[in-house]
């Protein structure tokens, strides 16, 4: 019989909750880069 | 009498004034004009012929392709990359950042002229153009129609951004009180009209629900309005740094020197919004793509192309800004933004074309007629903005 089982990640829904971990994780870390821009300018030249 | 004397007197003045104004100025002989003249003067015979003999007899559109070319590019892309006017009038009047201040007027008035134009394109695709005003008018309103809130958000919206508009016509008219008077009304237009941009941003996507057998499952979700949303705004901030590049080349004479280098400062700042927005959409679709368990879809050409606009225009312009912005690199946010734009354009036509009607035998190719008339209301709406900010006070920042 085809039943629900709590041990596989795609009926849990594990995956999007790891995607959503992985998501909070790489957002903040991406607002910390963003939040100071390197002093060095490459190019600022028209 | 007297009175009577000066009104006409005025009347005639102001006349005099449009007539001059209306005249061509500057070189007739451009790459642009040369390019453009002959493509609005083909579109327009197109239209003519349209109009005389029906939608079939320039276009491949049928019974099962009631949407093209017109309706997906002008229509479903065109309002989403004008989501700068909203985006951008959000950022000054509603946060306060000030810095923004100098691309307001252009942005409102590419925003404008692109509903005007795109909305207005609207009219070329229905087979019966004249029943267009029954949602206003009330020959039939179609409440329960997404269409029926489109319909009106598009009319209110362009009001809104013509009220916010408004003060530059009266700047050039020299009509201080009346500009005063226009300017108070800025602030409750803007609020308005960013709530109208939010729902009707979000309600071209919705359009596409009841589609749901037609539109690829990569590309149909439940949660298509929000990421319509979504993806209106880094379309915008990526359009607004697109056509300030442009602009700063091509009419960089009618540009205040100090506005030059701030513009530097504006898109370093605009990019970094849209490395935020672009990120959290890619993350969205991610989640709809795991919750909907496509991985099977992946392995065709289907799954491929999805990849490329997700992966390619998507993740990695994202990349891109976000990198550009920490290392200051104009260069490197300027390829971003264009990236940007082909994946807004790739998902929307995607969406509202490509990926429609994606299992039938004969799939839709628009003819050439309907790719001339595209890039005719293109060339049109662009000569429009140039007209407009080599007349008027655009590029100044109001204060």
């Amino acid at each position: 019989m085809d039943s629900f089982t709590y041990v596989n990640i795609f009926e849990t829904k594990g995956l999007e909750y790891l995607l959503l971990l992985c998501f909070w994780g790489l957002f903040v870390y991406l607002l910390k880069y963003l939040s100071t821009p390197d002093k060095k300018r490459k190019d600022s030249k028209r | 009498m007297n009175n009577n004397v000066a009104i006409n007197a005025s009347f005639g003045n102001l006349f005099r004034f449009f007539i001059q104004e209306l005249k061509p100025r500057g070189p007739w002989l451009t790459p642009f004009n040369i390019i453009s003249i002959p493509v609005i003067l083909v579109g327009l015979g197109i239209l003519v012929y349209r109009f005389i003999h029906g939608l079939g007899s320039v276009t491949n559109l049928s019974q099962e392709t009631p949407w093209g070319l017109w309706m997906g590019f002008d229509v479903v892309t065109g309002v989403a990359l004008a989501g700068g006017a909203y985006v951008i009038t959000f950022v000054v009047y509603v946060v306060g950042l000030d810095k923004y201040h100098g691309i307001v007027r252009a942005t409102v008035l590419n925003g404008l002229l692109a509903y005007c134009f795109y909305g207005g394109a609207l009219l070329i695709d229905l087979g019966r153009p004249w029943n267009a005003p029954n949602p206003y008018i009330g020959n039939s309103f179609g409440f329960s129609s997404v269409l029926f809130l489109i319909c009106w958000h598009f009319l209110l919206y362009m009001v809104c951004e013509f009220v916010e508009f408004s003060p530059v016509i009266a700047e050039w008219l020299h009509l201080e009180k009346a500009k005063r008077f226009l300017k108070k009304l800025t602030l409750a237009t803007v609020v308005l009209g960013i709530t109208l941009s939010i729902l009707h941003q979000s309600g071209l996507g919705a359009l596409f629900l009841m589609a749901k057998p037609k539109i690829h499952p990569l590309w149909w979700s439940e949660f298509i309005p929000i990421l319509f949303f979504v993806s209106s705004i880094y379309a915008g901030l990526s359009m607004i740094i697109f056509e300030g590049t442009v602009s700063h080349k091509v009419f960089s004479h009618l540009i205040p020197e100090k506005h030059h280098h701030h513009f530097d400062d504006i898109v370093f700042g605009l990019a970094k919004g849209a490395a935020i927005t672009m990120f959290v959409y890619y993350f969205f679709k991610a989640l709809l793509f795991i919750h909907d368990k496509q991985w099977d879809l992946i392995a065709d050409g289907w799954g491929l192309w999805y990849l490329l606009e997700v992966i390619g225009f998507v993740l990695v312009p994202a990349l891109m800004f976000a990198f550009g912005f920490k290392h200051r690199s104009l260069r490197i946010i300027k390829i971003a933004a264009v990236m940007a734009l082909i994946g807004i354009i790739l998902n929307r036509l995607n969406v509202s074309v490509i990926a429609f009607n994606w299992y039938s035998v004969a799939h839709y190719v628009p003819t050439w007629q309907e790719i001339v008339v595209t890039f005719m209301v293109i060339f049109s709406e662009l000569w429009v903005f140039r007209w407009f900010v080599t007349r008027l006070p655009v590029f100044d920042s109001g204060h």
